[in-house]
């Protein structure tokens, strides 16, 4: 399609536009680049609370009280099949002795009260640590309500307001961003086309000539792309570098939050010269087609 | 070139050009309505007729900038109705355009006006080199290959619009009025440069509104009124040096038919 003998004039009128017009090409990528800042700092928060949640519910305390008067060879044997069950990871037993031990070391000056107690009331217990991935407030529920069918179960209890809560906060703000980033999206797309079909109506004459003389579609097109991808790909690197200065600043102040694996980084700016293609493209048809039915 | 060969019908194998009851609609307005019509390998012709008559639409026909809304047109084999865009850029480039207002680039040098169409098409670069030596060499601009378009008159400008139509070794060279921001002198060296293109075997054909060049023409014209062609002949071929010149006002030509 294109040739090599070609490849020095395409870099040339690649770079033309950037040459020809400094001030539209540093504002383009500045709007761009803003609005690709906008988007990652959502993506970047919605990642930190992601992980907070996950950490958190890695915290989520499932108690199985079992029945009274199971014999010990029986409340032992739930071991197995507390542990088959898909989500749980591990089962820890705690007998009524221990449970009271506990009890008393939690009460501490307080724990008086328990010798008035002729029996040990405190039922024995599983203690149930979730497997990742089965932490979310609707998998905690459905372990739940499958365990208190069981005849050995007299009840299972879990801190579940703040986790559930959390959950709900993070779901609103994944929705939200995913709003945010369409509307930004569209924007970085819509300023990038808007560029590219300024270079474009400014390279007039070249287009006119090139179909003149019988230029391919391709060869046409090349030099625009190109140069909404170095748009895209500048944009998408400026927003990155932005970013990682604010996450330098910002750590020192909050420790543990994350920030984009290189991959991530690299993937992201891969996506903004995506989106630098996407909105050439957009410009070179639009205009191609206008040229043709006139 | 030879004349008695012209009106043997599109089925001459040496037809470059036919025209089928062509018919162009602008949404509305009919510009062109059943015109048929073929030209034959290596002929000269020149189209005339008066402004809007459609001149520009036949040769926009040719190239395939334009497709007729009822009939065919066919050139080189390429047909009008079963054409891919895709194919398009290959037809232009088996043809030269020249224009009235030259369309040159004007950031740019003559050598690099002409190379552009070299460069487009993907021609490596000593045969490019070459390529635009000889164009250049033959409209006479050598030596001025370093200038910017502004920086010639206006008949060097339509002569390096021809080299650059020239360059990629066309089959057939249109030129839409390209004598009409000259003064005669110029026109005519025009047309005596047209003349040798098609000498070297270039099918030319070009429209033009001036009469001092219909009556001095001694090829084939055809003349277009209100969108219908009205008129289709062959004049006896002169010799190149008794051909009446533009400059020379005096001369009144008789016009003979074949
Ligand atoms: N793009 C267009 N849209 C609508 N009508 C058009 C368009 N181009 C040409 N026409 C009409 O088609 C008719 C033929 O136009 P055309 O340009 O072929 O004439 P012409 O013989 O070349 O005229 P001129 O000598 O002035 O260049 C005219 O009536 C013109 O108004
Ligand atoms: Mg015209």
């Amino acid at each position: 399609m294109i040739r090599p003998e070609q490849m020095g004039y395409l870099t040339r009128e690649s770079l033309a536009g950037f040459h020809r017009r400094k001030l539209t090409t540093g504002v383009t990528i500045l709007i761009m680049s803003s609005a690709l800042l906008v988007l990652a700092l959502f993506v970047l928060v919605a990642l930190n609370l992601g992980m907070m949640l996950e950490r958190a519910r890695a915290n989520v305390d499932v108690r199985v009280f079992l029945v009274e008067g199971l014999d010990a060879g029986r409340t032992a044997a739930l071991q197995h099949p507390f542990v088959a069950i898909p989500g749980i990871r591990e089962a820890r037993f705690i007998s009524k002795d221990q449970a009271l031990v506990e009890l008393r070391r939690e009460l501490g000056d307080d724990a008086d009260v328990l010798e008035v107690l002729e029996e040990n009331p405190l039922p024995a217990s599983y203690h149930l640590e979730l497997a990742a991935g089965h932490r979310s407030p609707e998998a905690v529920d459905a372990i739940a309500d499958e365990l208190r069918r069981w005849p050995e179960v007299e009840d299972v209890v879990f801190s579940r307001s703040w986790v559930a809560a959390l959950g709900t906060w993070a779901r609103l703000f994944r929705w939200g961003s995913l709003f945010v980033s369409v509307v930004v999206l569209v924007a970085a797309v819509f300023v990038i086309s808007n560029t590219v079909r300024l270079t474009m109506a400014s390279s007039r004459r070249v287009i006119e000539v090139q179909m003149l003389v019988g230029a391919t579609d391709t060869f046409i097109r090349t030099p625009y792309l190109i140069e909404g991808m170095i748009h895209g790909f500048l944009a998408g690197a400026l927003a990155m570098g932005v970013l990682m200065v604010g996450h330098r600043l910002l750590e020192v102040r909050l420790e543990g939050l994350a920030f984009f694996t290189p991959l991530q980084m690299g993937g992201f700016v891969v996506f903004c010269v995506t989106l630098g293609l996407l909105g050439s493209l957009a410009a070179i048809g639009q205009y191609l087609r206008l040229r043709r039915g006139a | 070139m030879a004349a008695e060969a012209i009106q043997k019908g599109p089925l001459d194998p040496r037809t470059i050009i036919s025209f089928y009851h062509v018919e162009l609609r602008y949404r509305d307005q009919a510009a062109l309505s059943d015109v048929t019509f073929s030209i034959t390998n290596g002929e000269f012709v020149c189209i005339t007729g008066p402004s809007g008559a459609g001149k520009s639409s036949v040769l926009r026909l040719i190239t395939m900038d334009l497709f007729p809304t009822k009939g065919q047109v066919v050139v080189r084999g390429m047909v009008s109705t079963k054409m891919k865009r895709s194919r398009i850029p290959h037809l232009r480039r088996e043809i030269g355009f020249v224009f009235q207002d030259f369309r040159l680039l004007e950031d740019r040098s003559v050598y690099d006006n002409v190379a552009f169409a070299q460069l487009v098409v993907g021609v490596p670069k000593a045969a490019r080199i070459k390529n635009v030596m000889r164009v250049l060499t033959q409209v006479g601009l050598w030596n001025k290959r370093d200038r910017l378009p502004q920086q010639l008159s206006g008949g060097e400008q339509q002569r390096v619009a021809i080299a650059r139509a020239m360059v990629n070794s066309p089959k057939i060279l249109l030129a839409d009025e390209p004598t009409g921001n000259l003064d005669p002198v110029t026109a005519q060296e025009i047309i005596d440069l047209l003349f040798r293109i098609n000498d070297g075997g270039t099918c030319v054909l070009f429209s033009t509104h001036d009469h001092e060049i219909v009556k001095t023409f001694g090829r084939r014209v055809m003349v277009v009124k209100d969108g219908g062609l009205v008129s289709d002949e062959q004049r006896r071929v002169l010799d190149r040096d008794q051909a009446p010149r533009l400059t020379d006002r005096m001369y009144q030509p008789e016009v003979q038919r074949d």
